[in-house]
């Protein structure tokens, strides 16, 4: 739990969601309460299904629960129209896949770009928000190749850029380093922490892997839906 | 990047569906295309400004039936009429049954013809010729030279319907705008080898004073064969032209219900094409949404791709059917139906409508299924 002198980001109380498989009611999460901190390393950890990535998905107001309540950043975002969610995760939100979901057909510049469109920036200001980007991941130099011209690690790092660009206050990743190697791996956590360090991002990181657990500042663990006690 | 180009550059990402596509679109809209320039040069179209000072008498039970040639002075009598002049059907062979060898040929009065066709242009010299030698006759330039003849040229016009083998020689060339690649000659030449031509009209090419009285012109020359042996009908050279067309057959359902399967069967394809390009796409347009796309522009980037491609596809073989229509026009074996025949620009642009609102129709409904669809959904699609 965060002091009360930081200020708290993510507040979420009696989360839960429950969905029905055949004539079985499942829980996904189940009576989850967390406070994240602005400016935290938070990795959550747990094994498949125990509701890691639907707490993750909560935050970034593209999944809703069945019962709780969540602010982020003060926002009751399930209170928001489909509209105003979509320009809330434009803004607020920066998302990183485990399979970076890069457009095929774009290159690395108009990837990142892509947040863009959505804003009045200008060709210029977007240019200019692009290439920092580009410059934070270290691929300053592959601006104009295509996903298929890149490696997974440089991939990833261009999902990052597009999960920045928009300078948002919270990343939210989904196990960003289970499809890469561990050089790679390693290169992108060095990333999400510089960008947590540095530029003093909100990091909420999904993984497996207590190796990359390892670069956060707290780690919380799920099972079953539950939220172990810290 | 622009959301356009980011439309572009999606419509063509898998370029060898996007390529068959549009062709098959494309082929459609050439169909259509070619549909509609046949339906408005038949039915729309009212011809060129000097036929429509133009008339043509015939017998009112039908052209095979003919007129006494003493109507002509009858006709000639009513107010409003500048000119008449007869015509006869000879309906002959030159050199063989090929289509490239077949052209009308018309006996007529060479004193009077270019009275009537007075802005077909004849040079006097040529004129005079072809007046003066009863076995002389006229042809369009165009013909000439496609049949390769020059003036001074024998033409041989073997029998056909008249049991008299036509010997002709070439004293002139005249040029028009309209289509009008025939021959003419002396209508005695054939009334004395044969007499049971003569006195006899096949029609009555007749020129009025001016557009509007052509229908009280026609109304008073049928008035006044009405209890005559042999009653006439009376219509403007685009209605006679038509009566050929309708000879065949119904031919304004036949080319509207072409049109219609066209449109259909494009749209299906499209449908289908489309809905298979957005069903890959489901984990994308989950991407999309999670960035901050909404559901509105989700809607819009994917009704997009299908317009761009099948507009292309539209403009692809519309363009096509106007190098089709053109090469029919000037083709020997097509041009007695399809002369003059061209793709005009309001076709073109229906054309270029009708293939976006394929594009539009097609893609709607696979893209706002899409664009409903939950993120969490998409993301979990495996595709």
């Amino acid at each position: 739990m965060p002091t009360a002198a930081e200020t708290t980001i993510v507040q979420a109380r009696n989360l839960q969601k429950s969905f029905k498989r055949d004539s079985f009611e499942v829980k996904a999460l189940d009576d989850v309460s967390i406070d994240i901190a602005e400016g935290e390393f938070l990795a959550l950890m747990g094994p498949s299904g125990s509701g890691k990535t639907t707490l993750l998905n909560m935050i970034a107001a593209i999944d809703r629960p069945t019962g709780g309540e969540l602010l982020v950043m003060g926002e009751n975002i399930f209170r928001l129209s489909d509209q105003q969610s979509a320009k809330w995760r434009n803004e607020k939100i920066g998302y990183i896949f485990q399979s970076f979901n890069l457009i095929p057909v774009l290159t690395a510049f108009e990837n990142v770009e892509l947040p863009l469109l959505l804003t009045k920036l200008n060709k210029q200001e977007r240019r200019d928000h692009v290439l920092t980007a580009l410059k934070l991941v270290g691929l300053e130099d592959r601006v104009h190749h295509l996903p298929k011209q890149l490696s997974g690690g440089q991939e990833q790092r261009v999902a990052i850029a597009r999960a920045i660009v928009t300078d948002p206050q919270i990343l939210l990743a989904d196990e960003p380093t289970g499809d890469l190697d561990s050089h790679s791996a390693a290169e992108v956590l060095e990333i999400m922490t510089r960008l947590n360090q540095d530029a003093k991002k909100t990091v909420v990181m999904v993984t497996h892997d207590p190796h990359a657990a390892a670069y956060a500042h707290l780690t919380r663990h799920l099972e079953k839906g539950m939220l172990l006690p810290a | 990047m622009t959301l356009t180009q980011f439309v572009a550059k999606n419509a063509f990402r898998n370029r060898r569906r996007s390529a068959l596509t549009m062709l098959s679109i494309g082929f459609s809209l050439l169909l259509l295309t070619l549909m509609m320039t046949v339906y408005r040069s038949f039915y729309l179209s009212k011809g060129s400004p000097e036929s429509s000072l133009r008339l043509i008498t015939r017998n009112r039970v039908s052209l095979v039936f003919s007129l006494p040639i003493y109507y002509r002075d009858k006709i000639k009598a009513v107010p409003g009429v500048v000119e008449v002049v007869p015509a006869n059907w000879f309906g002959g062979l030159y050199l063989d049954q090929k289509p490239e060898h077949f052209f009308a040929q018309f006996g007529t009065d060479p004193q009077d013809f270019f009275k009537v066709y007075n802005t077909w242009k004849i040079p006097p010299d040529q004129l005079a010729a072809w007046q003066h030698d009863q076995a002389g006759a006229v042809a369009s330039a165009a013909l000439a030279a496609r049949q390769g003849w020059k003036i001074g040229d024998r033409i041989v016009i073997k029998r056909n319907i008249y049991p008299v083998d036509l010997e002709l020689t070439l004293r002139g060339l005249y040029n028009t705008d309209e289509p009008a690649d025939s021959l003419y000659f002396n209508m005695k030449y054939v009334e004395e080898a044969v007499p049971r031509a003569k006195g006899a009209a096949g029609i009555f090419d007749i020129r009025v004073d001016s557009a509007a009285a052509v229908p009280r012109v026609a109304s008073a020359i049928d008035a006044m064969f009405k209890n005559a042996p042999r009653q006439t009908k009376t219509e403007s050279e685009k209605a006679f032209q038509l009566g050929f067309v309708n000879s065949l057959g119904n031919v304004k359902a036949f080319i509207l219900g072409i049109s219609l399967a066209v449109v259909f069967a494009i749209l299906l394809v499209s449908a289908n094409t489309m809905a298979m390009s957005i069903r890959e796409r489901v984990r994308e347009v989950a991407v999309l949404k999670t960035l901050g796309f909404t559901r509105q522009t989700i809607l819009k980037l994917f009704v997009g791709e299908a317009v761009t491609v099948a507009l292309m596809g539209g403009i692809l073989g519309s363009l096509a059917a106007g190098a089709l229509v053109s090469v029919i026009a000037h083709s020997p074996s097509m041009g007695f139906f399809f002369a003059g025949i061209r793709v005009n620009v309001p076709t073109l642009l229906v054309a270029w409508l009708v293939s976006a609102l394929v594009g539009l129709a097609s893609a709607f409904f696979p893209s706002y299924r899409a664009s409903r669809m939950g993120i969490v959904e998409g993301l979990r699609h495996i595709g």
